[in-house]
């Protein structure tokens, strides 16, 4: 059921008007503040407003300007674009109390927090966007706001991150312009049907080109391999940044994208006759363990969990290359699982650099008596990553599980299993070195505490900051509920089953 | 006039466009290269002219003594403003040249590539 | 009310070249006057420019016919939707000429502003001409108003070396403008007619025939000289970048577009002749897909950042030649709405690489670095520029590519729909190098430093036009309006 309403164009609009007021008043340390966080939780309480009608079936839609007949800005605010900016906008509220705290005393705050905000609207209009076009053009507006960010620390390392970056991203938005335009000219519309609006007899080589152009342009900000190169050398931005990148907008964006390709532009009906769908998945399944190995390899903090986010993400496309309606039920919650422990993990690895200084694994031993309360959640997040059960992640495994099996593809199954071994392999060590290991006098420890005479040395507790800890903990928290309520009706899961009911064609069940 | 299949008129503009078209391109001396312009234009003209002739045509003026048919006044209006768009480029040409000679000291296309 | 317009068409280019003659005497002793002078007559001429368009937009297309000698005997003056660019070209010279009001300051000495601002009246009245004129031969004549007036304006601050690069301009231009009077010629011994329907009329009548062949492939080759299309376009580079920065922006801008729209009218007038359009299709396919690879490519190794948006501007001319090629309606539009951005993204592009020479009286990008510094507004003015020439959105520049793009593809070609996408990304390369180092890195030299921006006349338009490059993306549907119907009604005429 279709209502018209101005909210899916209200939400990215109001943060777009609060960036602005950033980047006029951002002089002012309250102001710039004051319109950062009202930008993201004025975002999240509209897009929270729309919530109740999504659960019961509703669409919102809004048609901005129509260029030619079938092509123009619109939003369309369905279950799965709910779900994604529900993640996106929870998470930017976070991020911005983390990193307020996290950037002060940093050059440059103004344009930071500025582009920051512009993330913010882009990434919503994304997720609400109606065709193909109003897809693109945030797409591409969201490449080039988080550029500043990557570059921020204006170092030669963080420029040449941000030539990279540059080069993958707007070459992979070349490549869904073409797949974009090609759609419009198969078959005269870029709408984002709920089924699908390419059909079988368009030919084998319209088709694939479409597939191919689409998927990876879309999958460069989706990182699978081999085009996840950018992302672990993007590592070198500030961690408020990283953990933006890699948990709400590009990252996501990339994955959203293939699977609205997948869903909504060539259908599952579609692509089961195809069969192109399973060449993703193998890709997909590849770089699930390939970059699970690589993390285990990385000594670097942030480098590891750039692995971890590679691979992680690929479960979203595998789950969506598998098109059974249990698996897409996995890839839509494992959005928002993978989102907030990866974040979740990111905001600790980024307060303990800013209180202890340390950015390796092999640096962590005591940390655990050092800043427990970081350290729990921390582990928490890894919890959910390997997939004990009354966490998240056990939850998208699950139904990736069942999902797999629903599409007779058990050896699916057997690479998780394998994948979740590995989880444990480079996650564990982390935690137990935290926990189990005395604190030594570590060189490295010790030249920094010696640097910067305001960090205490390691024996004495020293918690992050609150307002590090706070967004640290909600995270955790979230977590623990994403893994506890998957069947609570009114919870992101729910939310998520009514997507993939609209994804397959099917009605929602009554509540 | 017709000879050997060729229209003689035509073909001795041909000729006078290409001469010019040689002086343009192949001299290096900036005063030669506008004189070659200047052939070339006047091979135009005559060429409009040519086309424009009618054989035994009065002047196209309406007085006592003249009867069509009349010799077409447009081409010849064409070939005027010609002139007069010629003869300015040609002025802002030269003027052009002196800046360069004063600049320069040389108006030598080969001398000019060498400097910075 | 609205009646009385069309009478008003003449005026639309009498108003620039009367106000050029009277420029020096407004200006006797009071050099300033002449800036003031002449935005005052171009203001006018927006004004009617804006009247006419409204007309346009109520009524159709509408002609007038000069002196009461009606069609084809008499030089006739045609409103068509194509001329409707006539508004934002006389537009775009009311943000250029307050620019120059301060700029000169540094570029000219006094005595020579009045011929400057002449000049620019007479360039202006002549691309009005151009556009409006239904009339061969007087096509010719505002064709060579154009190109003299430009051949001085990029001599006239300079010394030597914009003379030469003048001269170089001058030559080529010259030749080009003799083709077209060629053509002329022969088209009228062939139909004996100079007015522009009349002529495809009966050349449609008259059949296939070598001679008209002739005239039309000489129009072609003139027409791509003027718009700097590959290979003919070695003259672009050196004139833009060592003209001053309010005539770069007019010659890229505009200027260049005298050539496309020659090459338009070139198209309607081939229409039914039996000219072998096919073959002028694929030549101009072909040249503007080179064109916009080669001048992305050459554009990355400049450093001098006016000789950058100069080889930008061949390869854009590229882009809207590819939609004339190819040929289908929506390349088409493509084609004929980049006309319109590309004008408006390059002037902004000029102007802000104006203010900031002006400012710190470099301009390279290695002594420009950290520039962005102490000017943040005109260097964002560039970043926006710079964002909507690669064509991303929701900039102006994303419009125009997605149809050409579209059109390939409808066209079947969609191997030029990929050459386009990855054109523009090569040239974002230099973008990116330009924008780290104006926005990225320390200033290198003390003038940089102590550089502020630039005062509000210059600021203003600079400012004002940028914020126009990012919306007219989202606000595309506006040029569309006009577009569309001219697009489909030359494709009726073609027989598509």
């Amino acid at each position: 059921m279709e209502v018209v309403d101005v909210r899916p164009l209200l939400a990215p609009l109001i943060s777009f008007a609060c960036a602005g007021l950033v980047f006029a008043m951002g002089r002012s340390v309250f102001w710039r503040r004051f319109w950062s966080l009202t930008a993201a939780a004025v975002k999240l309480l509209v897009v929270l407003s729309m919530l109740p009608g999504t659960l019961q079936g509703t669409v919102f839609v809004f048609d901005v300007v129509e260029f030619t007949p079938g092509v123009g800005i619109a939003f369309r605010a369905d279950a799965y674009g709910m779900f994604f900016s529900l993640v996106s906008s929870t998470l930017w509220v976070l991020t911005t109390i983390y990193a307020i705290g996290y950037m002060q005393g940093d050059k440059d705050r103004v344009r930071f927090f500025g582009f920051f905000a512009l993330c913010v609207s882009t990434t919503v209009g994304i997720a609400f966007a109606e065709n193909l076009l109003t897809f693109f053009l945030f797409y591409e507006t969201l490449t080039i706001c988080t550029y500043p960010l990557v570059v921020h620390a204006e170092t030669p390392q963080a420029l040449r991150a941000g030539r990279i970056y540059l080069t993958y991203t707007l070459i992979g938005g070349g490549l869904a312009l073409i797949g974009s335009v090609m759609t419009l000219n198969a078959t005269g519309s870029l709408t984002l049907g709920q089924t699908g609006i390419l059909s079988a007899d368009l030919g084998t080589f319209t088709l694939v080109t479409i597939f191919v152009t689409l998927v990876v342009g879309f999958g460069v900000k989706a990182a699978i391999m081999p085009l996840h190169g950018w992302l672990p050398i993007a590592m070198v931005a500030p961690t408020p940044v990283s953990a933006l990148l890699h948990a709400v907008a590009v990252v996501k964006v990339g994955a959203f994208g293939v699977t609205r390709v997948i869903y909504n532009v060539f259908g599952a009906e579609l692509l089961q006759t195809l069969g192109y769908a399973s060449y993703l998945g193998a890709l997909a399944a590849f770089t699930i363990l390939a970059a699970s190995v690589m993390a285990i390899m990385q000594d670097q903090l942030k480098r590891r969990l750039a692995y971890s986010t590679v691979s992680q993400l690929s479960y979203i496309l595998l789950a969506a290359s598998l098109l059974t309606p249990l698996a897409a039920l996995a890839a839509t919650v494992h959005i928002a699982n993978q989102a907030f422990a990866k974040i979740a993990m990111f905001f600790v690895v980024g307060a303990i650099g800013r209180v202890t200084g340390k950015t390796r694994v092999g640096e962590l031993a005591g940390i655990g008596a050092v800043m427990p309360w970081t350290m729990a959640a921390f582990t928490i997040a890894a919890l959910s990553f390997v997939g004990l059960p009354l966490f998240a992640g056990f939850a998208t495994k699950w139904y990736l599980s069942l999902g797999a099996l629903q599409a007779d593809a058990w050896w699916f199954v057997v690479v998780m299993l394998v994948s979740s071994v590995l989880n444990a392999a480079y996650w564990f060590p982390i935690i137990h070195l935290a926990y189990f290991k005395t604190a030594e006098t570590a060189a490295a420890g010790d030249d920094r505490a010696a640097r910067d005479p305001a960090a205490e040395p390691r024996s004495l507790r020293r918690e992050a900051p609150l307002t590090l800890l706070v967004p640290i903990l909600i995270c955790a928290a979230y977590v623990i509920l994403l893994g506890t309520t998957a069947e609570v009706v009114g919870m992101p899961t729910s939310l998520a089953e009514v997507a993939v009911w609209q994804s397959f064609g099917l009605e929602a069940p009554a509540p | 006039m017709v000879l050997f299949g060729l229209d003689l008129d035509y073909a001795a503009c041909v000729v006078l466009f290409c001469l010019g078209l040689y002086m343009l391109v192949a001299k290096s001396n900036l005063i030669k290269k506008v004189l070659g312009l200047n052939v070339m234009e006047t091979a135009v003209f005559a060429f409009i002219v040519t086309a424009g002739m009618v054989e035994g045509g009065d002047p196209p003026i309406l007085v006592a003594g003249t009867s069509p048919p009349y010799a077409s006044p447009i081409p010849h209006a064409m070939v005027l403003t010609g002139i007069v768009v010629a003869v300015s480029v040609t002025a802002v040409a030269l003027a052009l040249i002196v800046q360069i000679h004063a600049h320069y000291g040389t108006i030598e296309v080969d001398e000019l590539k060498e400097l910075p | 009310m609205s009646a009385a317009w069309p009478t008003l068409l003449p005026w639309l280019v009498v108003l620039p070249l009367a106000g050029a003659a009277l420029v020096p005497i407004v200006a006797v002793g009071q050099p300033r006057r002449a800036g003031r002078f002449t935005l005052f007559v171009v203001l006018l001429t927006v004004v009617v420019a804006a009247g006419l368009v409204w007309h346009l937009s109520l009524t159709g297309p509408f002609s007038v016919s000069l002196g009461g000698w009606a069609a084809p005997y008499g030089i006739e003056l045609r409103f068509d939707r194509f001329a409707a660019w006539t508004l934002p070209l006389a537009g775009l010279f009311a943000f250029v000429v307050p620019f120059a009001w301060r700029y000169l300051d540094g570029t000219l000495p006094p005595e020579r502003w009045a011929v400057f601002y002449a000049l620019l009246l007479l360039n202006l009245g002549g691309l009005l001409g151009f556009s409006v004129t239904a009339d061969l031969f007087n096509l010719f004549v505002a064709m060579e108003v154009v190109s003299l007036s430009s051949y001085a304006l990029v001599a006239v601050a300079g010394r030597g070396v914009a003379a030469w690069a003048a001269l170089k301009y001058l030559l080529l231009g010259a030749v080009s403008s003799l083709l077209v009077l060629f053509a002329v010629g022969l088209l009228f011994t062939l139909t004996g007619s100079l007015n522009l329907l009349d002529v495809t009329i009966r050349l449609a009548a008259g059949g296939p025939s070598p001679a008209a062949n002739l005239a039309l492939a000489s129009l072609t080759v003139a027409f791509m000289v003027k718009a700097a299309l590959f290979p003919l376009h070695v003259w672009l580079p050196d004139a833009h970048a060592i003209a001053p920065s309010p005539v770069s922006a007019v010659l890229s801008g505009l200027v260049v577009k005298v050539g496309i729209v020659g090459l338009l009218r070139v198209l309607e007038l081939a229409v039914g002749s039996g000219a072998p359009l096919e073959v002028f299709n694929q030549v101009l396919m072909l040249l503007g897909a080179i064109a916009i690879v080669m001048g992305a490519f050459l554009a990355i190794f400049q450093n001098d950042i006016k000789l950058m948006l100069a080889y930008s501007t061949i390869s854009n001319i590229g882009y809207i030649v590819l939609g004339l090629g190819l040929a289908s309606p929506f390349a088409l539009i493509g084609g004929s709405v980049h006309v319109f951005n590309h004008a408006l993204i390059k002037v902004t592009l000029f102007l802000a690489a104006g203010a900031i020479i002006h400012q710190t009286g470099f301009r390279t990008l290695s002594d420009l670095r950290g520039v962005a510094r102490v000017m943040p507004q005109t260097s964002a003015a560039m970043a926006i520029g710079a964002v909507s020439i690669v064509g991303l959105p929701p900039t102006a520049g994303f419009v125009c590519k997605w149809y050409i793009a579209l059109g390939a593809f409808e066209a079947g070609q969609g191997g030029y729909g990929f050459a386009l996408v990855f054109g523009a990304l090569f040239i974002f390369v230099y973008y990116v190098r330009m924008l780290n180092a104006f926005y990225f890195q320390q200033p290198v030299r003390p003038e940089v430093a102590a550089a502020r921006e630039p005062p509000w006349s210059m600021r203003g338009p600079v400012l004002v036009l940028a914020a126009l490059c990012l919306i007219m993306g989202i606000l595309g549907g506006i040029p569309l309006t006009f577009v569309e119907p001219a697009v489909s009604d030359l494709l009726l005429s073609m027989g598509r």
